[in-house]
């Protein structure tokens, strides 16, 4: 990789990001802390009836994945904005929906990989058939790129804004209720002993299209709210 | 020529020409779709004949499916007044968008309700999870998204330029709630919502439907004209034009006084 071109610029983001990341384990463990406490909180709240809890179980991990990947979007580029290092980004040769890509990949394997590795510890506490564990990774994998990427977008329109926490969700989650259908009615499927490759296909369609047009919407997003 | 088209509709982008343009429309507007909407109001709830299966309760449609339409119009209005704003920096687009956000999201509610009032009598229940009802529902809150992030900006502009960005995304949604029940009909019995079908239904009332249709886009026109009349003075107060507007209106209210 010579320096100053496409691939060693992302590769030194990507680097810088997870750094930073690593710098702060602390914060890296609290969206899974959060998702481990708000699962536990449904047994409470709808008694222990394990057959009540199985049938739940797929729908209940991936609202609390969805909540805890709100949480922790609210900071994805918050840093950057205050120390002026997006400016930076904005300015540099390459094109900004690269660099962006890279910052939510960075954001996705340091907030949402570690929910997927809880999360078939989640759905045991839950109750939900082994069988269908394979079928909720799989469906998390492709689910929780989607929803980096979809808040993304939304987290940088809001950059620009006095407040933005309440906001980003009333933003965020209408339009997560495809991602939450599809991904949801695959683990059910399988659940139920039905074909489940239909559902998973349509979150993989989304994630492609979202790959390709999302850190585009971004970085144009990005320019609307810093250019003040 | 007839390029008279595209040179008064460059003029109308101009604040105090379009200003006074929502001015003069606005009460022809607002009269007519009151007009019209009394003759719809007449003819669907005494001329109408009563429905064969669901008696008089399906009245309820000259309200629900006008309103049901203009929440999907609306928004595809806004849309388009949005990726102007967006592209060509129009500002009197981007206020055109985020006014026609709160007049879209006093319809969609008033579907959800006239439609749960609707739903009580004929489906037994208030509410239930259909796929045309819960994308009715996220309408209504990509609606309140827009609101909330058009205002919670410090400049205007800014944030008029951020939730329209927000209307492009959210226009996903649009087919969505569109093609829900043709969608919903090939997994659920579609007795009850086939009767929404215009082509279904009888001419006697067929017509009032249409006529209240009418009547809403009026009232949205008017309704959404004094929006912006009033967003423009808001936002336009320093300029000149508003000085001179409201220097007029005194000076001929002294004269009158």
């Amino acid at each position: 990789m010579t320096p100053g071109s496409m691939s060693a610029a992302c590769a030194a983001l990507l680097r810088r990001d997870l750094t930073l990341a690593w710098r702060r384990r602390g914060d890296i463990a609290m969206p899974v802390l959060y998702a481990l406490i708000v699962a536990t909180l449904f047994p409470f709240a709808l008694g222990p009836e394990p057959t009540l809890l199985a049938r739940i179980a797929g729908g209940v991990v991936f609202v609390t994945v969805l909540l805890a990947v709100l949480l922790s979007l609210d900071h994805l580029f918050r840093a950057d904005i205050e120390d002026g290092s997006m400016e930076q980004l904005m300015l540099a040769p390459q094109p900004l929906a690269l660099l962006v890509g890279m910052k939510i990949l960075a954001h996705w394997i340091t907030s949402s990989l570690p929910l997927i590795v809880v999360a078939p510890l989640l759905a045991g506490m839950l109750k939900l058939p082994t069988a269908a564990t394979p079928v909720l990774v799989i469906a998390l994998v492709l689910a929780t790129p989607l929803l980096s990427l979809l808040g993304a977008v939304l987290v940088a329109l809001t950059a620009g804004s006095r407040r933005s926490g309440m906001l980003l969700a009333l933003m965020l989650l209408p339009l997560c209720v495809p991602v939450v259908i599809f991904a949801a009615g695959a683990v059910a499927a399988a659940q139920e002993g039905l074909p489940w490759i239909a559902p998973i296909a349509w979150l993989g369609a989304g994630l492609v299209m979202a790959l390709v047009l999302a850190p585009l919407a971004c970085a144009a997003a990005l320019r609307i709210a810093m250019d003040t | 020529m007839a390029n008279w088209v595209p040179l008064w509709l460059h003029r109308l982008g101009s604040p105090p020409v379009f200003y006074r343009f929502a001015g003069a429309v606005r009460p022809w507007a607002l009269g007519l779709a009151l007009v019209l909407g009394a003759v719809a109001l007449y003819g669907g709830l005494f001329v109408a004949p009563a429905d064969y299966q669901q008696g008089d309760a399906y009245r309820i449609i000259f309200l629900h499916v006008p309103s049901a339409w203009m929440s999907l119009f609306i928004y595809g209005a806004m849309t388009v007044a949005a990726f102007v704003g967006l592209v060509w920096r129009i500002k009197i687009a981007e206020v055109v968008a985020m006014e026609s956000a709160p007049v879209g999201a006093a319809f969609t509610f008033i579907t959800l309700v006239t439609g749960s009032l609707w739903g009580k009598p004929m489906w037994g229940t208030w509410w239930t999870w259909d796929a045309r009802l819960t994308s009715e529902l996220v309408l209504l809150f990509i609606y309140l998204g827009v609101i909330g992030l058009y205002h919670s900006f410090e400049d205007r502009r800014q944030g008029a330029r951020a939730a329209s960005f927000l209307v492009l995304v959210g226009a996903v949604n649009v087919p969505i709630v569109h093609f829900s029940v043709n969608w919903w009909n090939t997994l659920h019995q579609g007795s009850t919502v086939r009767l929404l079908g215009p082509s279904h239904i009888e001419a006697s009332m067929l017509w009032p439907l249409l006529t209240m249709m009418a009547a809403t886009k009026l009232y949205y026109i008017a309704s959404l004209f004094a929006r912006v009349r009033a967003d423009l003075i808001a936002s336009e107060g320093g300029k000149g034009w508003v000085r001179e507007l409201l220097a007029g209106r005194e000076g001929s209210g002294s004269d009158s006084a």
